[in-house]
């Protein structure tokens, strides 16, 4: 090569489909400072960037609160519908079936998932609906400024009010027994962590529902809270070290751990790599995983990792039995049946 | 005694499970075949089994299709309702009644025919009474009035569409109904059938499934539904018709179907099928469309193609499940919270069921807003003449959608809610297109589609809104007219009124009085309604509820110098709408408006 290939003043990283990282960034946001979920849309842009996922093939969804007004700081060439409160699932849902060719990726809040909207997400994942739900969880209702949600621990007290005594739902147990195919829980601070997960619910054919715990900085985010930063660091209990490895990358060339590890095949070959920490767990395994969030819970602690896996169910669209064709992609032509087929209907109800 | 040919209302009282409505549909169908205008009304319970039906057959070859104002023929076989049926029947009603049915006949004033159904029927078939008891009266029926055999077994076949033993079963019940008669009892009425020329060749079908084949063919790519009379025979129509017109050879289809888990869910199933670019549609009920209001709302601000169907039943709440009545008018037109304004189809018989069917996609894409169909359980449950659907007459109007890169370079600046052509209508990039994405919302928006609040962007997007809706109002369906120069009055009316409007229009004209008649078929209003009322000294808006919906909507639109001209006559108690009591109602309000 005689001539050198024009370089920019300043290296700019590529991923995979040659795209830089800025291709998946969004507007400024009008959150709290610190607020957990704009940890997570950091990482929703890291993990589509590191991917490779074209990005104006995916579509962000959302519902109402704070959570859901996260779409619009991050992914700018994606389209996306912030809709109504609780209903994402449902409008994602219809999309899907006309367009299988995106990638949803759902955020939703407590208040928006676990009470409003918990017939929507319970169903969404009834019908194996290919999707990554992204939960971001707090425990309050930030945008009305600070009431408590059901998802809100008891014993918890947050900025102002009293102890919460009612029962939590907790959504991760909930999942899993609705036979949910991805279920994983993760913390807004666990970076590295909620990266691999959330790459490899995106490589997941089906419902992946990622329960984030998600400080509310302003309402919730006092010692005496169990969703404050604080606590969530002191009382985390990690199931097992997680990595990914995408489809695109040899898994031959990746380096073996030292100690136990388990790899999971996902639907487009990618793999996870979970690293025992110190009992190994069984993503395969409901009532581990179910165990596993039942001694946390009793602990007033927080477990996070991949807690159930099941890659053997058909998603929704192989239950709706559609053309390969995305339905907005077939032409009119084929949308219509002919003249002839009309006559052929009023002659046979003539007869 | 003069014969009275084809000129009768028949109602029969049985109870629901009890194959009643097959026996009734045989003697409708035998009827029908031998080319006598005749319409059936089913009254059944929001019930599976046991509680009291009726089926009410009206024979006319004015062409009315409303249930006569008085039963001429009543066939008595459930004994729950006998007394009160009894107690109804003016003197001089011929009677079939059940012998076996160990109830009193306690009157002398009404010409009897005792059959014993029962017997008759164990007879046949022991094990199988039960099913054929029904049968037994059309018989019977049959023999009475003169119905061709021919006919009747044509119609057996059709219900029983080739199951040889059921066939075989009840052609047999039916000729020992008719036997019994013949050889026990003689006619003692006025009552026959007559055969009638057949002109055009016709056929029964219900509204419901009318529509389901008017939007397969309009190209419906997502059914989002949640079951609930009186609609869910739409949503089933189309889940019985995409194997056969909308599915490849491999078995694949192009038309997606979920059963929602609610109303809320199908509603937004829709709106996410309209937000990716594709026809999607729901059926339901009034008490569905109440909880669909969020989605509405947000359909409509945020713009979003969605089409909506609502075979309407009694409300409010539960209300009648199983009864007619045009009570959705207003929340339809108005429906949920804030401004709004939505496009309405009213069709008023079966063809435009199947037109309208086909059209809400096209207008849904044009106007980028909800619309909504209102038909009736009156129009959507029972069976109507029709003389074939008309093949779309254009081919599908995809609305104003970016999909070349070329189309959307050429724009000078994108927003998705500019108003670039001054109609109103902006235009949509689709997701996973790669042009101008953006964050479709509920929230208040500017014009490129960005979070605002402010006074200017808001009011312009209501503006705009208004102006977009507004000027759908004459590429809609224009109404009906059937008009006479020198009437004074006229009447607007909409829907399945259709089926009774002939029959109100003689009584009227009997006394009298002529009117012109004037079938809207959609909101906002044509402008040719207002022409309509302006040509008329006084105008009478029909309609099947209590408050006059359609009257308090026009009333707000038309020009304030034409209000006084307008009457509202609206009634409904649950029944299908009978033409004597809306004429009375019409004269009553005319003597009080000229007051």
């Amino acid at each position: 090569m005689s001539e050198k290939p024009e370089r920019p003043a300043r290296a700019i990283k590529l991923n995979v489909i040659n795209e830089p990282k800025d291709s998946y960034t969004g507007g400024k946001s009008s959150l709290c400072p610190g607020c957990g979920h704009d940890q997570i849309s950091n990482v929703i842009i890291n993990a589509a960037w590191e991917n490779g996922i074209k990005p104006h093939k995916i579509a962000k969804m959302s519902g109402i609160g704070c959570s859901s007004k996260t779409p619009a700081y991050y992914l700018g060439q994606s389209h996306g519908f912030n809709t109504v409160h609780g209903r994402m699932p449902s409008v994602t849902t219809g999309a899907y079936a006309v367009n299988k060719d995106l990638l949803y990726i759902g955020v939703s809040g407590d208040g928006d998932s676990a009470s409003i909207g918990i017939g929507q997400l319970i169903h969404a994942i009834r019908r194996n609906m290919d999707m990554v739900y992204v939960l971001e969880n707090n425990g309050v209702y930030g945008l009305t400024k600070g009431q408590y949600s059901a998802t809100a621990d008891i014993g918890s007290k947050k900025k102002k009010g009293p102890i919460n005594k009612t029962q939590p739902i907790d959504l991760c147990a909930l999942a899993i027994n609705l036979g949910c195919t991805f279920v994983a829980r993760s913390f807004s601070g666990s970076k590295k962590q909620l990266n691999a997960l959330l790459k490899a619910a995106m490589s997941h054919k089906g419902f992946a529902l990622i329960d984030v715990i998600s400080p509310c900085v302003t309402f919730n985010n006092n010692d005496e809270s169990m969703k404050s930063y604080g606590y969530v660091k002191e009382n985390e209990v990690t199931l097992h070290m997680t990595d990914y490895i995408p489809h695109f990358n040899p898994i031959t060339e990746v380096e073996v751990p030292e100690g136990h590890f388990r790899d999971i095949t996902l639907h487009d070959g990618s793999t996870i790599r979970l690293e025992t920490i110190s009992d190994e767990h069984d993503p395969s395994n409901a009532v581990a995983a179910l165990t596993a969030l039942h001694e946390a819970e009793t602990d007033a602690k927080h477990v996070t990792g991949l807690l159930y896996f099941d890659n053997t169910k058909a998603s929704l669209i192989e239950d709706l039995g559609l053309v390969d064709t995305a339905l907005i992609d077939v032409p009119d032509a084929e949308l219509r049946p002919g003249k002839d087929m009309l006559n052929k209907i009023n002659s046979a109800f003539l007869s | 005694m003069e014969n009275i040919a084809n000129d009768f209302t028949i109602n029969i009282a049985t109870a629901n499970g009890t194959g009643s409505q097959s026996a009734n549909l045989i003697l409708l169908q035998s009827l029908f075949d031998m080319g006598v205008p005749v319409s059936g009304k089913n009254l059944f319970p929001s019930n599976i089994s046991g509680l009291p039906t009726w089926y009410i057959i009206r024979l006319s070859d004015h062409g009315y299709q409303a249930p006569g104002n008085r039963t001429d023929i009543q066939v008595l076989v459930n004994p729950a309702t006998w007394e009160e049926d009894l107690a109804a029947l003016e003197p001089g009603t011929v009677v079939v009644w059940n012998e076996n049915s160990k109830l009193e006949m306690n009157r002398g004033d009404i010409v009897s025919y005792p059959i014993p159904m029962n017997q008759i029927a164990r007879k046949i078939n022991p094990k199988l009474a039960k099913l054929i008891t029904n049968i037994v009266y059309v018989g019977a029926l049959a023999e009475i009035l003169g119905i061709e055999q021919a006919a009747l077994e044509s119609a057996v076949k059709k219900q029983f569409k080739g199951k040889a033993s059921a066939i075989e079963l009840n052609t047999t019940a039916l000729e020992m109904g008719r036997s019994y008669f013949r050889e026990n009892l003689s006619k003692q009425d006025p009552y026959i059938v007559e055969e009638r020329a057949i002109e055009t060749p016709q056929f029964f079908v219900e509204g419901n499934e009318a529509i389901a084949l008017g939007a397969l063919f309009g190209g419906a790519q997502l059914l989002a539904w949640y079951p609930i009379t009186p609609s869910s025979s739409l949503a089933e129509g189309m889940i019985e018709w995409i194997p056969q017109i909308r599915t490849n050879d491999d078995g694949e289809s192009t038309c997606a179907v979920i059963q929602a888990e609610d109303e809320l869910a199908a509603a937004g199933m829709v709106l996410g099928s309209g937000w990716a670019g594709g026809r999607g549609m729901t059926a339901t009920s009034g008490p569905g469309i109440s909880l669909m209001q969020e989605f509405i709302g947000l359909a409509y601000f945020a713009e979003i193609p969605s089409v909506f169907w609502d075979v309407c039943r009694v409300g409010p709440s539960t209300g009648l499940p199983t009864r007619t009545q045009q009570s959705d008018i207003t929340m339809l037109y108005e429906g949920s919270h804030g401004d709004t304004q939505h496009i309405v189809l009213f069709p008023g018989t079966v063809e435009e069921c199947f037109e309208f069917g086909w059209r809400a996609f096209d207008y849904t894409e044009r106007f980028q807003t909800p619309v909504f169909g209102m038909s009736d359980l009156d129009l959507g449950m029972n069976r109507w003449a029709c003389s074939g659907f008309e093949y779309p007459t254009q081919e599908m109007d995809r609305g104003k959608v970016v999909r070349d890169r070329d189309v959307f370079e050429a724009f000078e600046e994108f927003g998705r809610y500019l108003d670039v052509d001054g109609d109103g209508i902006p235009y949509r990039t689709l997701p996973g297109s790669g042009m101008a994405p953006i964050l479709y919302r509920g929230t208040g928006h500017n014009p490129m589609g960005v979070y605002s609040e402010k006074p200017h962007d808001y009011l312009q997007l209501m503006t705009r809104l208004r102006t977009k809706i507004d000027s759908a109002r004459d590429q809609l369906p224009a109404p009906i007219l059937r008009e006479e120069k020198e009437c004074e009055i006229g009447i607007v009316y909409l829907g399945s009124m259709e089926n009774t409007i002939q029959e109100i229009d003689d009584i009227l004209e009997a006394t009298g009085i002529k009117v012109s008649q004037c079938r809207l078929r959609a909101l906002p209003a044509h402008s040719e309604i207002e022409n309509f009322i302006d040509r008329h000294e006084k105008t009478i808006v029909l309609e099947i509820n209590r408050d006059g919906q359609l009257y308090g909507i026009l009333r707000k639109e038309i020009p304030i110098h034409l209000v006084p001209k307008l009457l509202s006559v609206a009634y409904s108690d649950g029944m299908p709408p009978r033409g004597k009591i809306y004429a009375d109602l019409i004269l009553k309000t005319l003597k009080e408006g000229q007051l």
